[in-house]
Parts: structure tokens; sequence; C-alpha cells
């Protein structure tokens, strides 16, 4: 039989009679709080008791502190002489236990108790909260423009950025939500205090937000990893496990030094310094390696084996070239071709599928080469094709060094000889380049060749990408 | 903002102050306060911890001595001037109840 069991916390700093009501009702089934960290409380089997526990603040409490603060300590004494034992502290919560059911309160002034609230949360809770609002809304700026622009395709035109779109959405919802819900609770209690009534409990959503978000986390990184896997980037999920693996040790090691730090005495502010010290060091170390470990190394790759290829002219080529292509160089051509390499690609999101095609062939004997690249967007709504247009027609200037060097544009043709609904010739500044957008319903694909093609090479292009439904149509 | 804060004092303000004329630690305020009152007023160590660290922020009281854990404290001036301004409040009150009621209703 355990003795000893673990509970993550979910309650907010403010809710102090969540926590009292929480560890009365554990101490009646045989739990006794022994620790409160910030994220995990531990509790010990005792003999089942009515235990009343109360909570009272001291703002100037930090987890950087060595010990309890002398504050912390002429606290406890006074609540020792009123027959009050301290049990533990998480962050400013100054947890305290009793069997003495005419004990005095430790919180005999409702309006002070509220005062005292407001000062810890400043401190703590309200800073760290708008910190990781500001900085959610930095680093998931691209999904937001989005969605405040309502465009469709830079929201759902890959599963990272729309499942990552989807956290910080949460997170920033989650953080407007605890914020709200502790300056509603503080309103609410502020008129009950007026009226000479205590302060109100705690809203019980707010307790429960945090769980949600990281059931969530879980819930969407696992979607993510299986579509990743789905579609053959097992580099791409590896990278991910170790990244999330080495974030946690990262932030285990930075714990575990500053606690290190507090067993060997070092003052609140030597402790946060050098703490901070550690975690950025760690953090660019673990950004850094990472980085080099994906483009410096073949770990986190997905190409195909080397096994799989020969060499030829200075090149690799496919030993045994992918049949799946719906066009190939040598249907358009008519060709013939010795050496060929060929490859594909699902990218995309479940709601705007984008399959990439790459062919490369050698002319003749070599060296030179010729290319045959297309990519198709399938989308499930005409408003989903009209958001991709819209981003795919914009003109695309390139710079250099803040100046426009060109501009990527697409100038509409007739789309009759490429059998579409509507086709767009790529142009950088005013040359034509030899690539082209053409549309169908429900279905876009970028072409790109290495001259113009004829008539008959654009319907053959039409015929083998256009979607079955139109086909149909047009038959 | 202090002083606006302790423009007027509650119960338990009321009665460290008092107690306070002579030094004191926390805990034998408490003892004091309920004695003094008959139990009517309790002070619980979470409100008294608060206080007394307001107080002192505003300098109303001073801590007159340090001995392990325990501290002793006294009243300022400025804390006498706090408790005289709120006796006479209180006092003002009752001359109103008195003008306006009379004092045969209080028996």
């Amino acid at each position: 039989m355990k003795n000893v069991k673990y509970r993550w916390n979910t309650f907010q700093l403010y809710d102090y009679q969540g926590v009292e009501n929480h560890l009365s009702a554990m101490a009646a089934k045989g739990w006794r709080l022994e620790k409160a960290g910030s994220g995990l409380w531990k509790y010990r089997r005792a003999e089942p008791a009515k235990v009343r526990y109360a909570v009272t603040y001291s703002a100037g409490a930090s987890q950087f502190d060595p010990g309890p603060t002398e504050e912390q300590q002429s606290l406890a004494e006074l609540c020792a002489a009123a027959g009050w034992e301290k049990v533990s502290d998480c962050l400013q919560m100054q947890i305290f236990s009793t069997e003495d059911p005419a004990a005095v309160p430790l919180e005999t002034d409702e309006a002070l108790r509220l005062e005292n609230i407001h000062r810890c949360m400043r401190r703590s809770f309200i800073p760290a909260n708008v910190a990781i609002l500001l900085l959610n809304l930095f680093l998931g700026r691209d999904f937001f423009w989005s969605l405040v622009t309502w465009d469709l395709y830079g929201m759902l035109n890959s599963n990272a950025m729309l499942i990552s779109g989807v956290l910080f959405l949460a997170v920033e919802l989650l953080q407007v939500y605890l914020l709200a819900g502790y300056f509603l609770w503080r309103r609410r209690s502020r008129r009950s205090v007026e009226d000479g009534g205590p302060c109100l409990p705690a809203d019980r959503g707010c307790r429960w937000a945090n769980t949600a978000l990281w059931v969530l986390l879980v819930l969407m990184v696992a979607v993510f990893l299986l579509s990743e896997l789905g579609r053959g980037h097992r580099g791409a999920v590896l990278y991910f496990m170790v990244y999330v693996t080495l974030l946690t040790l990262v932030n285990v090691l930075i714990r575990a030094f500053s606690a290190l730090l507090r067993k060997r005495g070092a003052s609140k502010s030597s402790n946060l310094g050098w703490t901070v010290a550690a975690a950025i060091l760690l953090a660019f170390s673990l950004a850094y390696g990472l980085v080099w470990a994906r483009y410096e190394t073949g770990w986190f790759s997905d190409e195909v084996p080397a096994e799989d290829t020969y060499e030829y002219r200075g090149e690799l080529w496919d030993l045994s070239p992918r049949q799946d292509f719906p066009l190939t160089l040598a249907e358009l051509t008519g060709e013939t071709y010795g050496h060929v390499r060929r490859e594909a690609e699902v990218l995309g999101s479940v709601f705007i599928p984008r399959r990439n095609w790459r062919e490369t062939a050698l002319l003749g004997d070599g060296p030179k080469t010729c290319g045959l690249g297309y990519t198709v967007w399938d989308f499930s709504s005409p408003a989903l094709q009209r958001s991709a247009l819209d981003d795919l027609l914009e003109d695309d200037p390139v710079k250099f060094r803040g100046m426009t060097v060109f501009t990527r544009r697409y100038v509409p043709e007739d789309p009759a000889p490429w059998g579409a609904e509507a086709a767009y010739r790529r142009y950088y500044d005013d040359d034509p380049h030899d690539s082209w957008l053409l549309v169908w319903p429900g279905r876009v694909a970028a072409v790109g060749l290495d001259e113009v093609p004829t008539e008959e090479q654009k319907a053959l292009i039409s015929a083998r990408l256009a979607p079955e439904t139109w086909k149909e149509e047009a038959k | 903002m202090a002083r606006e804060k302790f423009q007027t004092l509650t119960e338990p303000m009321f009665y460290i102050l008092l107690t306070l004329r002579e030094e004191c630690c926390g805990t034998d305020i408490m003892a004091r306060v309920s004695a003094l009152t008959h139990g009517r007023v309790d002070l619980g160590p979470g409100t008294l911890y608060n206080l007394l660290d307001s107080f002192q922020q505003a300098e109303m009281i001073r801590e007159t001595a340090v001995e392990g854990r325990k501290r002793s404290y006294l009243i300022t001036d400025k804390g006498w001037e706090t408790l005289r301004a709120e006796y006479r409040r209180l006092l003002a009150l009752t001359d109103d109840y008195k003008t306006c009621v009379g004092e045969e209703d209080l028996l």
C-alpha cells in the first residue's frame, strides 16, 4: 500500500477557499499535504481526521528564497501561537492547519485579505500572465494575423501552422480567461466585503482551464505526429520528439540548479540571476544544437537511402524511379531518359492537402539536365480556394538588403489550351518565366517546365492534373 | 496613500494601535486584544501580521526589538495621531447619536 501520492496543482493563487476545502477533504480521506510545489503537491497517508486548513499570503515570499524568510518565520510564529501549524508554502501562498475547531481563523479582516491577495497577484501572477500573453502573441503572430484578416489559406495551409495556431489561440484565450477570471473574482469579492461579507469562492472553471489546455496540447501534438508519420516524415517526428525531450530536460535542469542554489544558501537575487543565466545558456545551446543537428547531420532527414541511388556525372540518380507520378518527363516530351531522379512529398494540411512532384533527367549522356515539377492543392470548399488564390496570385517582391530586386507575379492568359477554368503565367517583372498556375474548381496546380509547352503538352498536363469531376464535365 | 488608507480604522486596527501603547510582540497583541474586548474582537494571526507590516510601512508603529523570531513593536507619534483622530471620530459619532436619539434609548 503506497503511503505517498502526488497530485497536479490546479488551483489559482487567489483560490484560498478551494485549497482549504480540498486539503480538508483529503485529510478526511486520510491524506495530509506534505509539500506544495508549484506543479506537484505531495500527500502522505495518515489517519483520517477532521483537519482545518487555512491559507494566508506572504507577498515577499519567492521560490528563489534559500529558506523561509524572516517575514515567513514571524508569520509562522504568530500562527503557532494561535494554534496553527505551518504545513507548506507554494509561491506566496502559506498553508497552515489545525485540529482545534476553536482556533481563531488566520484571517479576520476580509478587506485586508483581499488587498493582500491582490498585492501578491500584482507581484507574481499578473506580470507572468501578461508576459505569457505577449510572448504567445509574438510567437503566433502569423496565425493571429491570418485570423484577424480572415486569411483562411494562411491559417490552414499546413498541419504545423494549423496545430500550432490552434495551440497559440488556446493559450491566448486561456491567459485572457484567467486574467478576466481573477479581476471578476476581485470585483465581486470587493462588493461582498464592502457589504460586510467574505471574499467569494473562485470560479471553478479557472481551476480546470490549465488542465484542459494540457489535454488539448497532448491531443494536438498526437494528431500532428500521427499525420506526419502517415506522410512518411519520420525525420520531422524524430526531430520533434528529440526537441520535446531536450526541452523537458532543460526545464528539469534549471529547476534542479535553482534548488541546488537554494540548498547552498544562495541569496534570492543571486539564485534568480544564476538561474536566469543558466536558463538562457541552456536555451541557446538547445536551439543552436538542434539547428546544427538538423542542417549539418542526416539524423532528421527523410531522404531516400543511398543504396537506392547511384552516382553518374557527379549527381545521384534513382536505381528504380518511382512509378506513381501523374505525369513524367518521358510522357511529356516523348523522349527516353537513361538517368532519372524523382521526388514526391505530401505537404499541406488536412483541410488543404498539397502534393509536390519533382523530376530531373539527364539529357542524353549529359551533362545537361531537364526538369519537370508540379504542385497540386486540393480544396474542400470554394472559400478556401478563393483565399488560396488571393495568396498565390499576390505580387511577390524578391528583396535583397531591403531593396526590391524584382517582383514575381502571375499574369492571366487564355485557359482554353490548358483545359482549365483559369490560367496564369509567372513573370519576373516583365520577363515571362516557364511556370504556370492552373485553376479548376476544387484544385489548383503550379507547373514548372524548362520551356514553353506545345498545345499538345498543355492538353496532356491538363488531362493528368485536372480533377476527375472537371474532366467528366468536359466530356 | 497610507494616510488615506488609515483615515478611518477598523476594529482590529484600532485595538492593535491601542495595545501598542506599551511595547509588545505579536503574540502578546493577540492575547491583549482578546482580553481587552472579552473575546469580542478576534484577531487572526494572518490579519495581525499584515496589519503590523502595513503600520510599519506607514510609520505608525516601529520595531523595537528582535529576539529570534519574536519581534516587538511600539506605537509612534504618527500612530498616536491616527489613534486619537479615530477616537475623536468615534466620539463625534456618539455625540451625534445622543443629539438625535437621546441617551435614554441606550438603556
